[in-house]
């Protein structure tokens, strides 16, 4: 008997197993749970709910009868790129991402019934339609935020498409370009460079920079857009000047400007309440100096995604200080320092600078207390992407934005008007 | 009164996972926590030593694992076994030792020698002197050992299941819709079943009540999926469930007497090769397996019923495993039983039987070798299987993925199940309250998944933590069971529960291949349910502890016997 009741102990083997099959699906229960549970809430929870903009103007509904959107045509499209759709045709729609905030789902309880649930976004539909309507029709992004709270008021991305539409969409329509996306940045990025030569090159005040059209490093010709004679460091940014930047980046180091891009988070991929962001790029391997002045130009294989771009000024604008960007009405914070505040400061006078003296800032941008950098990005096949960059000196009117159109010509003709319009409304709300 | 609704909900889910962790902890705690004292039914004197005899089969050698370890020169390892038999009469067989064995200085032959009180047995050259208990004697020591439930009242853990069921029907009143009288009823009825069958174990002066206890917990669950899926069905479920217990009893009582089990024997293994063969003959497809028989408008699982018959047949007393060494008749009749259940395209209930399988063999002969024979075998047979038929491939190829696939038949299932599981929380939606009930199959292949959406993770583990609590139990009494019979049905019964429970729980949860198993008592099934109550009574055969089981008839001596005849 022994023998044989000795040998029963086996079944604890499958049991043990059986153990083992628990344990992996709790994890994975806590892990994924949420996932799962929403992947079929709205069809079968029987339960009803809405998203509205900032304004409570109504983005999109639904109940057990059906889904709804916003009524106007112009409006759906234009804030496409924040909602998604409820075919989840959009990977990073708060329609995908952000349902649980109306079912409230943890681990613990399970979703919530939702019945007359609101989820209240920070985004302004009006905002959106302006700046998808001052796009008109190019390809771009357009963010805008508040930089002292971290609300969101304005997510575009052109090409978008009417969520009720049915047919063909627009090539590239279900793409967010400002989350999804990564973009040569040309001369936005100087901005990166110096910030990282104010830190790490010394008496940078007193440095002059000498250009007559372009410079030779190491047999290779840089040009610049213009004759800039010679030149302070605030006057070489305001002139956006190449020969200056090539020395300056080639100053800072490769090294120094991997650690500068890595620490202002360009080169890693963000959130935006869960809602992932594409990463940047910077070359990491030795380059050489004439590559390494190219690439602290903006240029070489360099890439810089809107959002983060947005982070990095809206950090320049609040003293340094990031407040973490969201698109869920209510929420703020987390605070964290992404620039030293001496650093956000000089580099916030001269952006204030380039307004002033080299964009004709009381024309062109009338009324606004406007600190920004323009970037003209070069593809290589003559087109080029435009950039404005920048923010608000205006404690009514805290916005950080960025504009970007793709292959649009020049930053400041293409892109700043668009700005201008999108800064104008917010103002003038 | 929508408040007071909400709040009744509440309460009732706080009610049903505290019930049913006590429930399950009171029954873990009596079953592995309660003093298992050997019976004694003789005595051998050996030397100084007095050597207990604590089976009706006993195996005698110098190996650690006899029953009476006679560590001498010229002893075999596996020397002999003593047997009580029929009315209490010993035989002692040799079991091809090397130095033979001898009965009061006769050397015995292949047909063993009886063994009365006071003769000596000697074991190639050890004398070793046989006493079998008076009466009286043996009536003292039975008064030393401790009664099941002493320790944990099965009363008041069945009080504790009936408060479990009366807020469980709350939940589906507060929820529920048309149907409430025949839920109510669907309760009522198991309530009265599981108080009847209390009452008439303890008029059978029967104190261990936790197999039954588990039994019916995962039965009410059982009850609960079905009143939310298919309430119009439920006076064929209390129908089933009062069958169910009343084939319990039935075969609880035929388990009694190793005699009349043995006479069977043969008998079962035809008539588990008939159903078998009438299967593979006669039968619908239905869901791509023709596991279903209709007798007029009843159908039918027959392997459900093969089971019983399966381990009816694989279990074996300890002499026959002992005289005939060898395994290959019960292989045989294993591998037709799993092949007739492969080509009827009943795969989850063929790995089922495989896994008894195993375990079964490896309780009898010890060998792990060809436990992994068998193993590689079957994953040939398993691999050519799934060459021929295309629904088993796809299960595999879609195994782990069912996101990828939720709208097609890889996926549909599992992913609708962990989307409802996961919705369900730790505390549930309350009963009735889920969606997942409306989806096809889900009152028998994802009913783990109903359950953690209806009543929560944490019940929900309490249903597999019960069948597992089954299973120790299984694995601790087993040691103290009166014939090797009992226990290897016991363990071979668990076996099967357990890898049902596996991949029924698993294969909702996409961490196994579906296969379309049962859940013990859970999964609706009328056969299903039959056959898991008739296992239970293999279960109850190896409980040995004092009065605690009705399987096993309490201790009656020759001369009691003698003077009532």
């Amino acid at each position: 008997m022994k023998k044989i009741t000795n040998r029963a102990v086996s079944l604890l083997l499958i049991a043990a197993l059986i153990i083992v099959g628990l344990v992996a699906y709790t994890l994975r229960y806590l892990d994924d749970g949420k996932d799962w549970a929403l992947a079929f809430a709205r069809q079968n929870s029987g339960s009803s709910g809405t998203m509205t903009e900032r304004n409570g103007l109504l983005l999109a509904a639904f109940d057990p009868s059906g889904t709804r959107y916003a009524e106007d045509a112009a409006v759906r499209t234009a804030c496409y790129a924040v909602t998604g759709d409820f075919l989840g045709r959009s990977g990073t729609g708060a329609l995908s991402r952000l349902w649980q905030e109306l079912y409230g789902f943890s681990p613990l309880t399970g979703t919530t019934h939702a019945s007359d649930n609101e989820l209240r976004l920070t985004v302004d539909a009006l905002l959106c339609r302006t700046a998808y309507e001052a796009l008109g029709g190019r390809k771009g992004a357009v963010m805008l935020m508040d930089y002292r709270s971290g609300e969101v008021l304005c997510m575009v991305s052109s090409p978008a498409v009417d969520p009720l539409f049915e047919g063909e969409p627009p090539e590239g329509a279900y793409l967010n370009r400002c989350l999804s996306s990564s973009f040569t940045p040309g001369s936005v990025f100087k901005l990166v460079t110096a910030a990282a030569a104010i830190e790490t090159v010394p008496d940078m005040d007193s440095r002059s920079f000498y250009c007559e059209g372009d410079v030779e490093i190491a047999g290779v010709k840089i040009t610049c857009s213009g004759e800039h004679d010679t030149q302070s460091f605030e006057e070489s940014m305001a002139n956006s000047c190449n020969v200056a930047f090539a020395q300056i980046a080639i100053k800072v180091g490769q090294e120094n400007m991997i650690d500068y891009a890595r620490a202002y988070g360009f080169l890693d991929g963000h959130e935006l309440d869960g809602i992932p962001s594409a990463a940047g790029k910077y070359p990491l391997d030795f380059i050489g100096d004439p590559e390494l002045a190219w690439s602290g130009i903006g240029q070489s294989t360099d890439l810089v995604n809107p959002y983060a771009m947005l982070r990095f000024v809206a950090a320049v604008a609040n003293g340094g200080v990031l407040a973490e960007p969201h698109l869920i009405a209510g929420r703020s914070g987390p605070y964290t320092r992404l620039v030293k505040e001496n650093t956000a400061e000089r580099l916030g006078a001269m952006m204030h600078y380039n307004v002033v003296s080299h964009y004709d800032g009381a024309n062109a941008f009338p009324g606004l207390s406007l600190c920004a950098k323009t970037g003209t990005a070069e593809l290589g096949d003559g087109s080029s992407h435009a950039w404005f960059v920048g923010y608000l000196l205006d404690g009514q009117h805290p916005y950080a934005f960025v504009v970007l159109v793709e292959n649009g010509g020049g930053g400041l003709y293409a892109a700043g008007p668009v700005a201008n319009t999108l800064l104008q409304a917010a103002v003038n709300k | 009164m929508d408040e007071l609704l909400l709040n009744s909900l509440s309460v009732s889910k706080g009610v049903l996972i505290l019930t049913s962790v006590l429930i399950l902890a009171r029954c873990l705690r009596s079953l592995l926590s309660e003093r298992y004292e050997a019976e004694v039914w003789a005595w051998l004197q050996l030397g100084k030593d007095k050597l207990p005899v604590t089976h009706w089969e006993n195996l005698l050698g110098r190996s650690r694992g006899a029953d009476i370890r006679v560590d001498r020169d010229r002893v075999s390892r596996v020397h002999a076994v003593l047997l009580r038999g029929r009315r209490g009469v010993w035989t002692v067989y040799d079991v091809f030792s090397k130095g033979g064995v001898w009965v009061n200085g006769a050397k015995i032959g292949p047909d063993g020698a009886e063994v009365k009180n006071g003769d000596v047995i000697n074991l190639g050259g050890t004398p070793l002197r046989f006493t079998d208990l008076t009466a009286e004697k043996q009536r003292q020591l039975e008064k030393k050992r401790t009664v099941a439930g002493k320790r944990v009242s099965p009363l008041l853990t069945l009080l504790m299941l009936s408060v479990f069921q009366l807020f469980l029907l709350l939940q589906h009143m507060l929820t529920g819709g048309e149907y409430l009288t025949q839920i109510a009823l669907a309760f009522a009825a198991l309530v009265a079943l599981e108080w009847f069958c209390f009452s008439s174990m303890r008029l059978l002066g029967r104190s261990g009540f936790e197999v039954e206890t588990i039994a019916f917990y995962l039965s009410t669950l059982g009850m609960s999926v079905a009143a939310s899926s298919v309430p119009g069905d439920l006076y064929k479920q209390i129908l089933l469930s009062v069958a169910g217990v009343a084939l319990f009893l039935l075969m609880g009582w035929w388990l009694r007497s190793l005699r009349r089990i043995t006479a069977l024997r043969g008998f079962a293994a035809v008539a588990a090769l008939g159903l078998l063969a009438v299967n593979v003959v006669f039968s619908e497809e239905v869901l791509g397996a023709r596991n279903w028989l209709s007798l007029g408008s009843w159908s039918f699982q027959p392997s459900e019923f093969v089971k019983v018959l399966y381990l009816y047949v694989g279990a074996s007393t300890l002499d026959r495993l002992y005289r005939r060494r060898n395994l290959f008749v019960f292989m045989a009749f294993s591998a037709v039983c799993v092949i007739a259940l492969a080509l009827i395209g009943d795969f989850g209930t063929a790995l089922v039987f495989f896994v008894c399988f195993l375990v079964i063999s490896f309780l009898r002969s010890g060998s792990i070798a060809t436990v992994l024979l068998a193993v590689t075998g079957a994953g040939m047979a398993g691999v050519l299987a799934a060459s021929v038929k295309p629904h088993i491939a796809q299960r595999f190829a879609s195994w782990g993925h069912a996101w990828a696939d939720i709208y097609g038949p890889g996926g549909y299932q599992q992913a609708r199940a962990m989307s409802a599981a996961a919705a369900g929380g730790l505390f549930g939606k309350g009963a009735g309250a889920g969606w997942l009930k409306d989806i096809v199959a889900a009152d028998t292949d994802m009913v783990f998944a109903v359950v953690c959406e209806e009543q929560g993770l944490i019940v929900a583990l309490c249903m597999v933590l019960a069948v597992l609590a089954l299973a120790f139990f299984a694995v601790r009494s087993a040691r103290y069971g009166r014939s090797a019979w009992y226990a290897i049905a016991a363990c071979g019964a668990m076996a099967m529960l357990l890898t049902q429970t596996a991949l029924n729980v698993f294969g909702a949860m996409d961490l196994l291949p579906f296969t379309g198993v049962t859940f013990p008592f859970v999964s609706r099934g009328g056969s299903s349910l039959l056959s898991c109550w008739m296992l239970m009574a293999f279960l109850k055969g190896s409980d040995t502890r004092k009065d605690a089981s009705f399987v096993v008839s309490p201790v009656r001596l020759p001369e009691e016997r003698g003077a009532k005849a």
